[in-house]
């Protein structure tokens, strides 16, 4: 049962980055995105603690609250030369710098991608999936990582849907992780007719 | 020089010498106490400041209420005298700054927490780099009970 559940989430996750990524090829005139294959899990804290692997690399994390039928937690990391590239396909800018306006251009790419990952998902299942304003950082990928679990108030066990992408052509990879709440991912399991969760 | 990393919710300690590190602070608070007389330290990584009845089997230095404690009694085990205990903190940062959730962050009310159970064993709490919107990494020389505190794009600082 857990497996179904856990495939059909990989399924999700698939479509939500699908629509994610399609959204940023839009705003990048046409940058393809390939996905690969998406990874759900259910991990013990100590496991969700040791995630991320290079905790002092440095990279752009993009966080979001989830509210409505189906809370949660988003985060969208990226290396920060990818995060450079985006803002300069975005902006122009080529000056490599994280300035206020490539956080705000990289803060207006992780809201329209969690939104698109969101919107999907919600007609799929036909439950409310609300983003939040979200809040941008640039920073240790370790310290990043932990202030998403503390903001997510992560207990004994978290599911975990993550999907990694890249472009074609340019040095673009990132990842979109959706951590929904306990008893809401229950919500999706049932919904679907896959038990009591 | 042996060097033992501290992850998020863990507890380790050293006698004599080497290195505590723990890398990626957040919004968790990094702790370490010290006793001079006998060079113990011990280290911990909070992530939480409540420990909660459905986490039943965490481990007791997630939390703040179950840290602090349980960091004494590793310090006493290794020969350190509470009374003689001095700590020094780093984090308790809010990185999504812009994400203003119900008032207090996490990292403050980490902060309040740890410095609240400090308070109450009777610890001083000799330095701290706490606050602000960075990540931080600390390394814990057991030799001196210098701490060493970094983050992206600052120089370090000793506290």
């Amino acid at each position: 049962m857990q497996e179904a559940k856990l495939d059909f989430l990989k399924e999700l996750a698939n479509i939500g980055t699908g629509h994610a990524t399609t959204a940023l090829s839009q705003m990048l005139s046409g940058k393809l995105f390939q996905l690969v294959v998406p990874e759900a899990r259910l991990l013990h804290f100590e496991e969700a603690a040791r995630f991320v692997e290079s905790l002092e690399q440095v990279v752009v994390g993009i966080f979001i609250v989830v509210s409505g039928d189906v809370k949660g937690h988003m985060a969208f990391l990226l290396p920060v030369d990818s995060a450079m590239v985006l803002v300069r396909l975005l902006t122009g800018d080529d000056s490599g710098e994280v300035n206020d306006m490539a956080l705000s251009a990289l803060q207006e790419i992780g809201n329209i991608m969690i939104t698109s990952y969101l919107n999907a998902l919600s007609k799929m299942t036909d439950l409310l999936m609300a983003p939040s304003v979200p809040g941008v950082a640039v920073d240790m990928a370790g310290a990043i990582w932990q202030s998403v679990l503390a903001g997510a108030q992560v207990i004994n066990e978290v599911t975990l849907i993550r999907t990694e992408f890249y472009a074609d052509g340019e040095s673009i990879e990132g990842n979109i992780i959706f951590l929904p709440d306990e008893d809401d991912f229950k919500k999706i399991a049932v919904l679907l007719g896959l038990g009591e969760g | 020089m042996e060097e033992l990393f501290v992850n998020m919710g863990q507890i380790n300690s050293l006698k004599v010498g080497g290195i505590l590190t723990t890398v990626g602070l957040g919004s968790c608070i990094g702790i370490t106490l010290y006793d001079n007389s006998v060079k113990v330290g011990v280290m911990g990584h909070i992530f939480l400041p409540k420990s909660r009845a459905s986490d039943k089997n965490a481990l007791p230095g997630k939390y703040a209420d179950t840290g602090i404690i349980a960091m004494i009694k590793e310090a006493e085990n290794l020969g350190a005298l509470k009374s003689r205990l001095e700590a020094k903190l780093a984090g308790g940062a809010n990185l999504f700054s812009n994400l203003s959730l119900n008032g207090t962050s996490i990292g403050e009310q980490n902060a309040h927490a740890v410095i609240a159970e400090l308070e109450h064993f009777g610890i001083p709490i000799i330095g701290k780099d706490i606050g602000g919107s960075y990540g931080r990494k600390m390394r814990f020389y057991i030799e001196s009970g210098i701490v060493a505190v970094t983050a992206v794009g600052k120089e370090a600082i000793e506290i």
